[in-house]
Formats: structure tokens, C-alpha cells, sequence
């Protein structure tokens, strides 16, 4: 490796590791408590991928380049250079991460190993090692922030083609799916895809919500990536644009790494107080049935439904019981599964790994804990608010022939309400 | 069709031979743009991908994606309920 790189990863180190970081580094007591917390370790058996070793790895440069003793004598230490060696194991154990933090919460110390595995995406980032998908998902994401006008006309015609179907749905041919509406109640931030904003679209027009959809997706590949600067500007896309359009609160999608984004990191990015509050849309859609304001009836969901905690959204989100809620409104036969709510299982699809192609053995092993569970419930109706966690349990689904139907919280409130254009579910 | 893709200025031509052909029907985005991404190293430079997608997140996803690698969409065409895109691999 050449001495400007060397020197790269020396400045991300330095600028990176705050001292709660090197506290951690400096603390893990190597009990391995954690290796039973985290499910990727469990489904596979491969230490690479036991959380204190994805932190030793770190710890190895860092002692190498800020800590005395190990510069002086790197043997004893552990210090060693990011070679390539260092940076292909470094590069198997973050990009795997999902970052469900289900080891912080079992770990005596509380140390947080998605932080510390965050400065080794940087560090690969700086050697041009960062993950190429993610790296490119972002970069789209960015380009179509900065050129919104070449995109409006497409995006606008999708939404018209949606707003036809919620017509047909709600029975009203004068349901909108509005766009760029000032003064708004609510700016809705989808996913990219129609499944996430025809369901939503629904609701707010059955709870007669003055709403507004972004042009701007909510999901944040720089964020997976490793790059904050690169999350913060996806983020901004729709701060900006909920600004713009003095919306009182921005509602984000059933995404759980795009609820944390932009409910807990992006003022902490930006420094910034935002005008309006972020909710997830379960937050909002309990918050409507509850106040009367949409109709859902049960019965209409058929079989045994459990709710499957996306890491994000609730050990790290802490959104625990208002999805719950909304599901029980649906139906009288729910099981949670166990465990469950912040010691919930991570399915194995979070930090991005679904759109990685080479990982996708690790992450189909990595989900055998949620396997399990889900054997052990008896649902034949999984709600599941992620879609990373969705793709997963999907795929687990498949290949364990578990018989599930994996859907969307929303789309089954949409499927109990009791509308005209009610039919079978759409993909 | 408006926007993005049209822009292009380039319409759909059978004289093109396109050098893999990707279903992508059913896929949720960003899925689509994901595929394409995974199978343009698939085709030789200057070779094509003709890619068919239903999800309409796809019409701006895809050419997004292209413009941010440096490779091109030489067509993107809704035809009913579908999204059939050439993408040409440019390095
Ligand atoms: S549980 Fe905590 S202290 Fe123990 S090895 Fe894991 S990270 Fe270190
Ligand atoms: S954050 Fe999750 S995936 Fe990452 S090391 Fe901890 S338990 Fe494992």
C-alpha cells in the first residue's frame, strides 16, 4: 500500500475515533458475550464475524498509527499496517454488519459495535475499498437530488399512474396523490417503489390528511455505504424540500434505516433544529386509527399474524408498540415472537447487505435465529415494516419453505378497511 | 413518454442487438437498478442490456443510476404495464 494511503487512512482513523470510540476499544473485556448476540456469528460459526472481532480488526490499525506502545513495538500490541490482508478482512466484517446493534445490547459494556464498524467503512472508503453497489445506489441518489427537473416528469406520470389505482381502490375519483403542495400538513417520503406509496396514499386519503408526497425517496444508500457526507445530502433532499414546502411533519416509509437517518442523525449531522417532526408512517397510521379517523375491521386478515421488530425501527428506533398496535387492530389472532422488541432478532438484512451479491450466503445463514422464531410462532401472516428486513425474510421464506406470507404493515391495514376497490393484494 | 429518458433523444431502434436480456419484472425498486448495476459488467464495452421492469420507480431510477456511473440509457419506454430500458455499458 502506498504511503498516501497510509497516510488517508491515518487522518480517517484520527478524525473518526472520538473517545467514547477509543474507550471502547480500550474496554472490551474479550468475554465473547457478544458472539451469542449476534446473528450473524450464530449462523455461521465464522469468527470473522463475531462483533469484538469486527472491533479488533479497528483497534490493530488504530494501534498502529495513535498509541504509543504499539508503534514502538507493533508485535506485542497487535498493531499492524492496513494492508490488503487487514482490508479484505475489514471489508468482510463491516460490509456484513447489518448494524442491528443486537450485541451493544447484550454486551456488559454497552460498546457499540455498528459505531466502531462505521469508522472501518470509512477506513475502507479512504483505501477505495468502500462497497461498489452501495457506493453506486447512493451516487444515483445524489444525482437525482441534484437534478430533480430531469426527473420530475417520470416521477410525476408514476404518481399519476398510482393515483389511478387509488381511485379504483377507494372508490373516489377524486382521489390525488398531491405533489409539491405548500403549506401541506404532512410531506410524505416514500420508498422509490409504487408498493410503498399506494398503500399510504390510501390511508391519507381515507383519514382526509392534507398531504403531499416528495420527489425524493427516503432510503440512504450513502448511509450503508459508510459515508456520512454522502447520507447527509440524501437526507437533505427532502429536509430541504419539506422546508421549502412548510410541511408540519415529514412521515418516512416502512424503511428502518431511513426512519433513524432522519429521526436521529440527521440534526446530529447537520447541527441543525428541524421546523417539523419525523414520524414513521406506523406512528402515524396508530395514531389515525386510534383517533377514529380510518376504518379497519377484523376478519378480513386471514391466519395467525406476527410482527417481526425491525432493528431500526425499534431496538435503535425505539418504536416498539405502536406497529403492535396497529397490527391488533387488524385481527385477533396475533403472536409476538419471542424474543422480541430490543432483544428482537435481526433477520440478517439490514446495513445494506441484500443488495450485496457476494454476501448473499452469509446472510441467508446469518438468518437462521429468525428462522426459528418464525417456525416457533405458527403465523402464516408475518407484518414486517423494513423492506430490507422484507427482501430477507423473503428469501428465508423461500428457502426454508416456511409457507409465510411477508407483507408490508400497510398494505394489510389498506386490506382491512372496508373500501369499495378492495380486491386481491397488488405487488 | 415525458421526462428523463426522453431527454436522452434517443427512441428505441431494432437496428440495436442487444447482448443480454434482464427480467426484472416483480422486483421492488431500487431491485431493478441493482440488477442492471450487477450485469453491466456482463456485457462487453458498447454492448447493450435490455432490461424489462414493472415497477415505475425503475423510469428514474435507471437512468439516474447511468448518468452517476457514466454509462448510458439509450432508450427507456413505458409500454402498458411495463418498463423496457436499453442500457448501453460505456466503460
Ligand atoms: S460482549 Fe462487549 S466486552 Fe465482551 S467481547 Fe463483546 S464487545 Fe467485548
Ligand atoms: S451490530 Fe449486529 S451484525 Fe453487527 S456485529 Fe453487532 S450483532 Fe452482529
Amino acid at each position: 500500500m502506498d504511503a498516501h494511503t497510509i497516510e488517508t487512512i491515518a487522518g480517517v482513523i484520527d478524525k473518526k475515533m472520538t473517545r467514547q470510540l477509543k474507550q471502547y476499544l480500550d474496554v472490551c473485556a474479550r468475554c465473547a458475550i457478544c458472539k451469542d448476540a449476534c446473528h450473524q456469528y450464530v449462523g455461521t460459526g465464522d469468527f470473522k464475524y463475531l462483533p469484538a472481532r469486527r472491533a479488533e480488526l479497528i483497534r490493530h490499525v488504530y494501534k498502529k498509527y495513535f498509541d504509543s506502545a504499539g508503534r514502538f513495538v507493533p508485535a506485542l500490541y497487535e498493531a499492524r499496517d492496513p494492508d490488503d490482508n487487514l482490508l479484505d478482512e475489514l471489508y468482510e466484517s463491516c460490509y456484513a454488519c447489518t448494524g442491528c446493534r443486537r450485541c451493544m445490547y447484550y454486551c456488559p459494556f454497552s460498546i457499540d459495535t455498528q459505531w466502531i464498524v462505521a469508522v472501518g467503512k470509512a477506513i475502507l472508503i479512504a483505501a477505495g475499498r468502500g462497497q461498489e453497489m452501495l457506493g453506486q445506489l447512493a451516487d444515483a441518489a445524489i444525482f437525482k437530488g441534484e437534478n430533480v427537473e430531469m426527473f420530475r416528469d417520470v416521477l410525476v406520470s408514476g404518481f399519476k399512474d398510482i393515483e389511478a389505482e387509488v381511485r379504483e381502490i377507494t372508490g373516489d375519483p377524486e382521489a390525488t396523490i398531491p405533489v409539491d403542495k405548500h403549506g401541506a400538513d404532512i410531506l410524505y417520503v416514500a420508498l422509490a417503489g409504487a408498493h410503498s406509496i399506494r398503500p399510504a396514499a390510501v390511508i391519507f386519503h381515507e383519514a382526509k390528511v392534507d398531504w403531499t408526497i416528495s420527489l425524493f425517496e427516503a432510503a440512504n444508500y450513502g448511509y450503508f455505504f459508510g459515508d456520512a457526507e454522502k447520507a447527509k445530502l440524501i437526507a437533505k433532499r427532502f429536509m430541504e424540500e419539506a422546508k421549502r414546502l412548510g410541511v408540519k411533519e415529514v412521515v418516512v416509509p416502512e424503511c428502518g434505516h431511513a426512519y433513524r437517518v432522519a429521526d436521529i442523525f440527521y440534526e446530529a449531522w447537520t447541527q441543525e433544529e428541524l421546523p417539523f417532526k419525523v414520524s414513521h408512517i406506523l406512528e402515524v397510521v396508530d395514531r389515525f386509527i386510534k383517533e377514529g379517523r380510518i376504518t379497519v375491521e377484523k376478519g378480513r386478515i386471514q391466519g395467525r399474524v406476527t410482527y417481526h421488530d425491525p432493528c431500526q425501527i425499534a431496538r435503535n428506533g425505539g418504536i416498539f408498540e405502536q406497529p403492535r398496535d396497529v397490527v391488533k387492530a387488524l385481527t385477533d389472532d396475533f403472536v409476538d415472537l419471542v424474543p422480541n422488541r430490543a432483544e428482537q432478532w435481526c433477520c440478517g438484512g439490514g446495513g445494506g447487505i441484500v443488495a450485496i451479491e457476494e454476501m448473499r450466503d452469509v446472510r441467508l445463514k446469518s438468518g437462521s435465529k429468525k428462522v426459528e422464531q418464525l417456525r416457533a410462532s405458527g403465523a402464516s401472516v408475518l407484518a414486517c415494516p423494513c423492506e430490507n428486513c422484507r427482501l430477507q425474510i423473503e428469501d428465508l421464506n423461500q428457502l426454508h419453505g416456511l409457507g409465510l406470507q411477508v407483507r408490508q404493515v400497510i398494505d394489510l391495514v389498506v386490506e382491512a378497511m372496508p373500501l369499495p376497490g378492495n380486491t386481491a393484494p397488488r405487488a | 413518454m415525458p421526462g428523463a429518458a426522453r431527454e436522452e433523444g434517443i427512441a428505441m431502434s431494432e437496428e440495436i442487438k442487444v447482448d443480454l436480456e434482464l427480467d426484472l419484472k416483480g422486483l421492488l425498486c431500487p431491485l431493478p437498478m441493482v440488477k442492471v448495476s450487477q450485469n453491466i459488467g456482463n456485457v462487453p464495452v458498447g454492448g447493450v442490456i435490455r432490461a424489462v421492469a414493472t415497477d415505475p420507480g425503475s423510469m428514474a431510477d435507471i437512468p439516474a443510476w447511468a448518468k452517476s456511473t457514466g454509462n448510458e440509457v439509450l432508450s427507456a419506454e413505458k409500454q402498458g404495464n411495463e418498463f423496457v430500458f436499453l442500457v448501453k455499458r460505456v466503460k
